[in-house]
């Protein structure tokens, strides 16, 4: 017991740790905000960066940028309509509505105090059953996350605002184009039309930056005359009040995260689209009707793709495997420093586990304080004429898809998905869906041949296996309560219901 | 003005032109290293903690940049598309060998200068700690009596299970159901949750699995014993004909475009060595299941055609090539 809190405090009371989480933090916030500018890629940059420094320094380091970054792709969501990061889509549903009402200010404060309580909660969970949790997400079998992705892409129901065919028709697209490259199975190149650039398939955060960033640039162009909204910064905080008010939503949206961030192969962001549906479904009344600016809208998925970062680091502390990119790239770190993070890792360097929990609460409470300040200027950002925003988002939109690996392919891809949403937008489409399909589409593939090969490629036994086990039974009745709630049955059935 | 600045711009050109041949100054600037695998993977891990040593050796920075894809095609492409000039390393693993019989590109290793081979893994077959079987021979023997009813962890045609498969495959028997999976990681998570039978890894992923106790080893693909896994049999006890095949494994490479001036390509092999000799370089990979190599010249040369002809012709053999191996000029081993 003793030792557990003397190292849940080694942060809180060595200066330098201190003040790399503190540094962490606020350079995660930035990196997060720019789209492109992954976690990822950061902490893959600090690992040759921290070669020669104390493996602890370096954790801390990372432990900051993670909970940082996370929450950094809120801003830009919120403001400009442009997620910094794919857990943030669905950030930017009410979020940009908001800004536009001159509530930009707000919503970033709504958001950090949600991203906090989201994190504190998933890394209640981290360090309260993550033995249990972790053996949890190993009973999930390649079926269980087949269902789970065909549960994510009937998410489009409430992500198609006001079509549903065409958010059918965007989903699909994306699903396509997330199958583009090398079969994972046989090698074999898909839709790749001989070209060897497109044998690494499309990366989905090229996808992202040219939908939300420049399509949305070129829309802006049709009120190039409009008057910025003027922004109203008083109140920014929210009250107490308003927080208790959310307080059962997040607590239920941050087991979203929190568990489908410990599921090794689902991160952040299918959780806060999960979080947001689970929003939009369970809360009667909202403040503002979803995607108008619903206050709902943004505390779902705000504290869901925090919480996922505490289930992220679950099976990464107890068993040794990545929860998400990010912590496959902390693995290698923990190689690099001469550490064995595997299911040793606890036995062998027992502070490593307590450590991170209270470096994770820690980085949290940097959060709430980087996170409110500042705000004002930022919110400022949304008052620029649009001849000075526009260019700079086109800019950041250029640096981010070009720093994915350096490759200038990554800039047209992004350049030409741009202008495909731009006409898509105009057809009011929603790009929502398009992301949706992009992460869920390759998963649905690779899953639903993982269970298939399994069986034997008897269809009948696979679904024979999709009711037989408890587990996928759950699931099973959930898709199919899911998709039976996007046909007019239900509205049959609730009409009988009232007679 | 402008005249001026034209000018004094000519002038500088041209010196920088007369500059450039001066080769002996070689490195004057950063290094480009480009991983053709993702971040957090084996050769990533390799490539991070070797590239240290390498700059103190070299006297410059390596910037690495992870270029994943297509089974590592996009980043060997990237590299031979920049200038011949010892700027831009490749940091690559074994798949480029395979290139040509899996139809991937047309381009393999000898098409490159190596600089440096600098460490082989070990692979072991492993199985859920609870597994009915306790060495590669029950697997077998299970197997035969049940064709097609086991379940293998793979990673796709041409990854590491798939090859020891065919290598199997081409002494003896084994049909099993394959279930693909993106890397080692997801198929231990799998193994780890009995969802697969068995799955051959490389030793560096599994081996603290095995040591807790929560996979067991079948066999380790070498003719003797390794010190790693004392109570692992070697698979020879199981399959003595495979022998021909050992010592087999997955390897890294770091390598420069062909056309590159002798003298660089001698000076990055000189940096090279005395990186993967360095003592910490090795400490790092005894640990984590490699075994060094640190290879240059016409050495690492034969030591990749040979890797290759073995390889490709038991692929071949067992059915697992798409492109006959004779077919792109691969020697019988």
């Amino acid at each position: 017991m003793g030792d557990t809190l003397s190292y849940f405090l080694m942060a809180w009371l060595d200066p330098s740790l201190l003040m790399l989480t503190a540094i962490g933090t606020l350079a995660g916030i930035y990196v997060g905000a720019i789209p492109g500018l992954s976690v990822t890629m950061a902490t893959s940059i600090l690992i040759s960066f921290t070669f020669s420094w104390d493996v602890n320094d370096a954790l801390a380091l990372i432990v900051g940028i993670y909970t940082g970054g996370v929450y950094g792709g809120s801003r830009t969501a919120i403001m400009l309509n442009i997620p910094g990061a794919p857990s943030s889509v669905a950030t930017s549903f009410d979020g940009y509505p908001l800004a536009q009402q001159g509530e930009a200010g707000r919503a970033i404060g709504l958001s950090t105090v949600m991203s906090v309580i989201g994190g504190l909660l998933g890394t209640l969970v981290l360090a309260s059953v993550a033995p249990f949790l972790a053996d949890m997400a190993l009973e999930f079998a390649p079926r269980d996350y087949f269902l789970i992705a065909a549960l994510g892409l009937l998410l489009v129901g409430s992500l198609a605002a006001e079509s549903l065919s065409r958010g059918i028709f965007a989903a699909a697209m994306g699903a396509v184009i997330g199958l583009v490259g090398l079969d994972p199975v046989t090698a074999d190149p898909r839709f790749t039309l001989g070209s060897m650039q497109l044998m690494g398939g499309i990366h989905y955060v090229v996808v992202m930056i040219g939908m939300f960033g420049v399509a949305e640039a070129f829309f802006q162009l049709h009120q190039l005359n409009a008057k910025p909204v003027r922004q109203k910064v008083d109140k920014i905080i929210p009250s107490l009040r308003l927080v208790l008010k959310y307080l059962p939503l997040s607590i239920r949206t941050s087991l979203i995260g929190v568990i489908v961030g410990a599921l090794p192969g689902t991160g952040g962001d299918i959780a806060s689209l999960f979080a947001y549906d689970h929003a939009k479904r369970s809360v009667k009344n909202p403040s503002k009707p979803f995607g108008q600016g619903a206050y709902e809208g943004l505390v779902a998925p705000e504290t869901a793709n925090n919480a996922a970062v505490g289930g992220a680091y679950v099976p990464m502390l107890t068993l040794g495997m990545p929860g998400d990119a990010v912590t496959a790239i902390i693995i290698g770190a923990l190689i690099i420093h001469g550490l064995n993070p595997g299911p040793m890792l606890m036995i062998q360097t027992p502070h490593i586990f307590w450590f991170t929990v209270g470096n994770l609460v820690l980085a949290n409470i940097f959060l709430l304080i980087f996170g409110l300040t500042g705000i004002k200027i930022f919110a400022k950002v949304v008052e620029l004429p649009k001849a000075i925003l526009i260019p700079l988002i086109l800019v950041l939109c250029v640096v981010g898809s070009y720093s994915l690996n350096s490759s200038m392919t990554q800039v047209y891809w992004m350049l030409g998905f741009g202008l495909l949403g731009y006409f898509m937008k105009i057809f009011r489409f929603q790009m929502g869906p398009v992301i949706l399909g992009v992460i869920l589409g390759p998963l649905m593939d690779q899953t639903y041949r993982q269970a298939m090969s399994s069986v034997g490629d008897d269809s009948g036994a696979f679904l024979l296996s999709l009711v037989t086990n408890p587990l996928s039974l759950v699931l099973t009745i959930a898709v199919v309560l899911l998709l039976l709630s996007n046909t007019p049955l239900k509205r049959v059935f609730r009409r009988r219901g009232q007679a | 003005m402008i005249k001026q600045i034209l000018a004094t711009l000519a002038v500088s050109a041209g010196a920088l032109a007369a500059a450039s041949p001066a080769l002996a100054d070689y490195p004057e600037r950063n290094v480009q290293g480009i991983i053709q695998w993702g971040a957090g993977g084996a050769t990533d891990t390799v490539a991070r903690s070797l590239t240290p040593h390498v700059e103190d050796a070299l006297g410059t920075s390596i910037i690495l940049n992870n270029r994943p894809g297509g089974t590592g095609v996009i980043g060997m492409n990237a590299v031979m598309q920049q200038p011949a000039n010892g700027y831009t390393v490749l940091y690559g693993a074994e798949n480029p060998q395979l290139y040509p019989i899996m139809g991937l590109a047309d381009f393999d290793y000898s098409d490159m200068t190596p600089v440096n081979v600098i460490g082989q893994g070990l692979v072991v077959i492993a199985a859920p700690a609870d597994s009915q079987f306790d060495s590669f021979k029950d697997l077998l023997d299970y197997a035969h009596q049940h064709p097609g009813e086991l379940r293998m962890g793979g990673t796709g045609a041409g990854g590491l299970p798939s090859t020891v498969l065919a290598m199997v495959n081409s002494v003896d028997s084994l049909d099993v159901r394959n279930v693909t999976f993106g890397g080692d990681g997801p198929g231990i998570t799998a193994l780890l949750g009995d969802h697969i039978d068995f799955m051959p890894l490389s030793l560096a992923a599994a081996q603290d699995q095995i040591a807790a106790g929560r996979l067991k080893g079948l066999a380790v693909f070498t003719k003797e014993k390794i010190k790693e896994l004392p109570d692992t049999p070697p698979i020879t006890q199981a399959l003595p004909k495979i022998e021909s095949y050992l010592p087999w494994g997955p390897f890294w490479a770091v390598a420069v475009r062909k056309d590159t001036p002798d003298d660089i390509v001698a000076t990055l092999s000189d940096a090279y060595q005395k990186g993967v000799a360095n003592e910490d370089f090795q400490t790092f990979l005894s640990e984590n299941g490699g075994k060094s190599l640190n290879l240059q010249g016409e050495e690492a040369e034969k030591f990749l055609k040979h890797w290759q002809s073995v390889t490709a012709w038991a692929l071949q053999k067992a059915g697992g090539a798409k492109v006959s191996p004779e077919e792109v000029g691969i020697p019988k081993p």
